[in-house]
């Protein structure tokens, strides 16, 4: 192990200890006011957060809590081995800057102002493009998918001609999805191979559930028949065969008893339709295969990638407390779809 | 006692008096029959609200959950992205209607949004759940504002019903009888008058 990875390493178990446990999850779950959510956050290495008075206040925790992991994830960046900054750059940045484009892309597409699509980006700086605010204010959908030209986002533009075909944006989406997909596994090619393990597994579990919920979706729309071929240019553990089977099916739980663990538990949720369930229960599994990664080396590269990944789990926890709690959810119906990792 | 200050005690306003009461008295019969009919409607409209409202609310606390659920699971942001995609959106034509004169709107689905394609499959279940009530939730919202029209109605009408039997009607039976009774003093006057000529008349004769 290099010197710059044992720090590393050694910095993620201590951070570790700033993570909120389940316990406190719940107990901010709990609370009944923002005030109440924000006083007892207060009591936790979060601090007492300042939220923007203007807008709506949870929309404003979002950003809060997004620019919070943003800080975790920097720190450590700049202190991990080249090799493993890099790769988490492009997998977390890549990640929200992929997230930032299909959100300008769907703003253009609708005619949304500039400002709006600005407003509702994740507050980062480009990672592959020059500005998000260039991009924003094009003149149309059009112009702003061919502004792409000349980054890695180039391949985009050939699907603009499948979104004419259907007045729609979801071609770009996929598109998108597996450019950031194939930049992650690309990215993690300078990792030892004993790293690699962990983040595919994580990358392949999302990319499959993404799939497989987007062939489900298309089961109610027959009439439009788009090509299995296209909405799926890369698939992994949930082949194509399957997903043409899941938009064919009459009854979807066949395939779901067709598939291996851990989908078969994952997709349970899609018998009842209860489908916010399924991100819950991906985000559950990619825990535990965080928790298992660095039980299996808690010396290594897994730990840090652990701590990422609970972190990051810990602010999509924190965004759906605040915005349950201003709309005065109960503390049962918040908790349902949050996953809480079990990290000790 | 003030409905008598200034009348004219006279045959033809008498006539004219009693005429206005003959109207007065058949518009108070049609507004009763108007009152009744429109407490039957409200009570019939109730007894269906009462009924749709509970299935609706039922329905709604599904739909409501979901998309709660897709809210907590996505983020606000993205919710609010994915829904800015829809380019169709809902679009409402409100027509006017009416029962027994009273109007209320009616309300007619122009355009349903096309949420197939754009959204995430989360929010997708959570948009069809509402778009399946949507039909049921505009339905109550007119029903609701015809019976609270029909209710805002049948108080009008009851008000005018009871100044009409209570103030009105009484106020003019009492200057008919004010005028009676001055023409029945004045024909007696006159009687007397014309008994006394007559009784002088005849002793002059003698």
């Amino acid at each position: 192990m290099s010197p710059d990875l044992s720090y590393v390493v050694v910095r993620s178990h201590a951070l570790m200890a700033d993570l909120l446990t389940p316990e406190q999850i719940r107990t901010l779950a709990e609370q009944e006011s923002l005030d109440g959510f924000v006083e007892r956050l207060a009591n936790t290495p979060y601090g007492r957060i300042s939220i923007e008075a203007e807008g709506e206040i949870s929309i404003a925790l979002e950003k809060v809590f997004y620019q919070k992991f943003i800080e975790r994830m920097m720190a450590i960046v700049d202190l991990a081995p080249k090799n493993i900054g890099d790769f988490l750059q492009s997998y977390y940045y890549l990640r929200f800057e992929v997230v930032n484009l299909k959100r300008i892309v769907r703003g253009k597409f609708s005619g949304l102002p500039t400002t709006q699509i600005v407003e509702s980006l994740i507050p980062m700086t480009p990672y592959s493009v020059e500005s998000y605010e260039d991009l924003a204010s094009t003149e149309t959908y059009d112009d702003t998918v061919r502004r792409l030209k000349r980054t890695p986002y180039e391949s985009l533009i050939d699907s603009l001609e499948l979104s004419e075909k259907y007045d729609a944006i979801w071609p770009v989406e996929i598109v998108l999805n597996h450019l950031y997909a194939s930049a992650v596994f690309k990215s993690l090619e300078p990792l030892p191979q004993r790293d690699r393990t962990l983040v595919r597994r994580i990358v392949q579990a999302e990319a499959d559930v993404e799939n497989f919920l987007v062939a489900a979706k298309q089961r109610g729309a027959r009439e439009r028949t788009h090509n299995p071929e296209e909405m799926f240019p890369a698939t992994y553990g949930i082949g194509l065969d399957i997903l043409r089977e899941t938009i064919e099916v009459d009854d979807i739980r066949l395939v779901i008893r067709k598939l291996d663990w851990p989908y078969i538990e994952i997709l349970a949720p899609l018998y009842t339709g209860d489908v916010a369930l399924i991100r819950s229960r991906l985000r559950q599994h990619i825990c535990s295969v965080a928790r298992r990664g660095r039980a299996a080396n808690d010396f290594g590269f897994n730990v840090v990638m652990a701590y990422l990944v609970f972190s990051e789990i810990e602010k999509d926890n924190l965004v759906g407390i605040g915005w349950g709690i201003t709309q005065g959810i109960t503390s049962e119906d918040i908790l349902k779809y949050l996953a809480i990792p079990h990290f000790e | 006692m003030s409905a008598t200050i200034g009348i004219r005690p006279t045959k033809s306003f008498l006539m004219e008096i009693k005429r206005r009461i003959g109207y007065i008295e058949r518009g108070t019969e049609f507004l009763k029959l108007k009152r009744d009919h429109l407490a039957k409607e409200l009570t019939a409209s109730i007894e269906v609200l009462k009924g749709r409202r509970s299935l609706l609310l039922e329905n709604l606390k599904v739909a409501y959950r979901a998309v709660t659920a897709s809210y907590i699971s996505l983020g606000p942001t993205e919710v609010r992205s994915q829904v800015s995609s829809i380019k169709t959106g809902l679009e409402l034509e409100v027509l006017p209607r009416s029962v027994m004169g009273v109007r209320y709107p009616f309300i007619k689905v122009a355009k349903e949004p096309q949420i197939a394609g754009e959204l995430d499959i989360t929010l997708s279940e959570a948009a069809e759940k509402v778009l399946a009530i949507l039909d049921d939730i505009i339905q109550l919202a007119e029903f609701e504002a015809r019976a609270e029209r029909i209710a805002d109605e049948l108080g009008k009408t009851n008000r005018k019903v009871n100044a009409l039997e209570n103030t009105i009607i009484p106020s003019y039976r009492q200057v008919i009888k004010f005028i009676e009774d001055k023409l029945d003093e004045e024909s007696l006057e006159e009687l007397v008058r014309m008994k006394l000529i007559g009784g002088t008349l005849g002793r002059q004769r003698e």
